[in-house]
């Protein structure tokens, strides 16, 4: 009984589709592109936050040791940054290294260092490359590695670190409020095709009343119309991704080979179909459920 | 069958459409309720299916306050009563067949159910030839039997008839009013809200006068201008 009664409601709630041709078409329509633009946002959300993440983890604390701190200073500072519960990890770097490492950055240019290799004249000192468990924590361990013993300074490219963070907080932020207010018009939309519906079959609806219809045989039809047009609002957006989004990947790749790697194709499908299925069949039942809730007194 | 017991009903607007009515109507009667426009025939009707409620009084169907009903009791309720209007209320569009299995599917009955009640219904009726026509190509008398058709088809305890004759012919009218009759000989309740004197003279059956609201009359084997 059961299933028959679905299968009904399903087969009602796509004629009614039909039946309401262009209102249709129009809800798909901005469902659709509602949809497509949150996609972007999402892409560009994903690979904002995939090189950040590249970027983030690259970012390592600096710590120069004071070149007049003696043995007993330098073991207690070592002690000190084997017990941080915010440290990673961390490599002593010996001044000779760094000037090695210098030699190597330099390449060609490299035979202005000549006459620093006696330790005497070696410019640079001792220091620890030290990278924190979370990237977000670095300003906060670099604060606090400055008041350690034998500790002469401790650098991390603070503005740029502290710009990344928040340029990502403002995106995300952004998308969110981006995604409730187009959510919000698809529902709207997707409620008054629903009402639309209902006004069609006001007398069916009348009839099925009278002769003893339960209130849920006379909702499903409703809900099932909802949930097809957020369905077929999501098939537009994800083939112009699924297209577009290889294309952009292809001409950045050919025209823009400085930009870190981006999240791979299907990397985003995923992620884009994640977010945008189970959107559009949420907004649909919701407007649907709204018309439902408002305008059927069953 | 039906049981009404100081019946009242006031609307947000003040007007009282029913005052104290109070009557018993028993399985297997016919009766006619007559009465001027207004004079609360209709909001009673709709009480009978709950889709209006008393303001106070009681007003029991099948033994049950119709008040008290809830959600799915009051769908079970209205699948025992079988409604016939003045507009007919058909899906134009549609076929007699179809017209008919909309209402049975949405009472919950079976395809198979279905297949077999609906010939059964129209011959009822005497329009089974016509099982596959369109409803919009049928004449005022045949629509009112489609209605009629469609009120038994989920063998219902009793049959509500609002002006079911309101659209018709005399000679029509008393054919539909015949039908009522002769499903009413086998056994089901039917209660006809009418303003044609004619058929109430000529059945004799019992009748219930409304005046502004108000029972002012209640015979066994009435005529329509009794009172009016």
């Amino acid at each position: 009984m059961f299933f028959r009664n679905m299968i009904f409601f399903i087969a009602e709630s796509w004629k009614n589709l039909f039946r309401n041709g262009w209102m249709s078409i129009a809800s798909i329509g901005v469902v659709a592109v509602t949809l497509f633009i949150l996609s972007v946002f999402v892409l560009v959300n994903l690979n904002v936050h995939h090189i950040t993440e590249e970027v983030k983890d690259d970012i390592e604390i600096a710590l120069y040791i004071d070149e007049e701190a003696g043995g007993e200073e330098r073991n207690q500072l070592l002690e000190k940054l084997r017990n941080h519960p915010d440290i990673a990890e961390f490599e002593f770097i010996s001044k000779e290294e760094g000037l090695e490492r210098l030699r190597e950055q330099m390449g060609e240019e490299a035979g202005l260092l000549e006459g620093y290799d006696n330790p005497e004249e070696n410019p640079l000192r001792d220091s620890y490359e030290i990278s924190t468990s979370i990237p977000e924590q670095v300003p906060q361990v670099a604060g606090e590695l400055e008041t350690y013993p034998a500790v002469g300074s401790v650098e991390y490219g603070s503005e740029v670190v502290e710009n990344l963070f928040s340029f990502t907080r403002v995106l995300q932020i952004t998308v969110m409020a981006l995604m409730v207010a187009l959510a919000l018009t698809a529902t709207f939309l997707i409620s008054h095709t629903i009402r639309l519906t209902m006004m069609l079959r006001k007398r069916e609806i009348m009839i099925m009343k009278y002769v003893g219809a339960t209130n849920w045989f006379i909702r499903w039809p409703f809900l099932f119309e909802g949930f097809n047009l957020g369905v077929l609002g999501t098939v537009l957006p994800l083939a112009g991704i699924y297209f577009g989004y290889q294309s952009v990947l292809e001409w950045i790749e050919g025209n823009l080979p400085f930009i870190p790697p981006l999240v791979s194709h299907e990397a985003a499908m995923w992620e884009v179909s994640h977010v945008v299925v189970p959107l559009g069949v949420v907004l649909g039942i919701l407007g649907s459920a709204i018309s439902i809730g408002r305008y059927l007194k069953v | 069958m039906i049981e009404a017991h100081n019946v009242t009903k006031k609307f947000h607007d003040g007007s009282q459409a029913l005052k104290k009515v109070s009557f018993l109507i028993e399985r297997g009667e016919f009766v006619f309720f007559v009465g001027h426009s207004g004079a609360g025939k209709s909001t009673l009707f709709k009480m009978f299916i709950k889709e209006l409620v008393p303001t106070s009084g009681t007003l029991k169907v099948f033994g049950r306050e119709v008040s008290s009903l809830r959600g799915k009791q009051v769908s079970v309720l209205r699948r025992n009563i079988g409604i016939v209007f003045q507009d007919f209320r058909l899906l134009e569009e549609k076929t007699l067949y179809d017209n008919i299995a909309f209402a049975m599917r949405a009472a919950g009955a079976t395809p198979k159910e279905m297949k077999k009640v609906i010939p059964q219904v129209l011959e009822q009726v005497g329009l089974k030839n016509k099982i596959f026509s369109k409803v919009g190509e049928l004449s005022g008398g045949e629509l009112q039997r489609v209605g009629i058709a469609r009120a038994i088809s989920n063998r219902p305890n009793m049959i509500v008839a609002d002006e079911p004759t309101g659209n018709l012919d005399p000679k029509t009218s008393m054919e539909i009013i015949n039908l009522l009759r002769s499903i009413n000989i086998k056994g089901t309740t039917v209660l006809v809200a009418t303003h044609d004197q004619h058929i109430v003279d000529e059945l004799k059956k019992r009748v219930i006068y409304l005046e502004n609201g108000q029972l002012v009359g209640d015979e066994a084997k009435g005529a329509y201008a009794r009172v009016l």
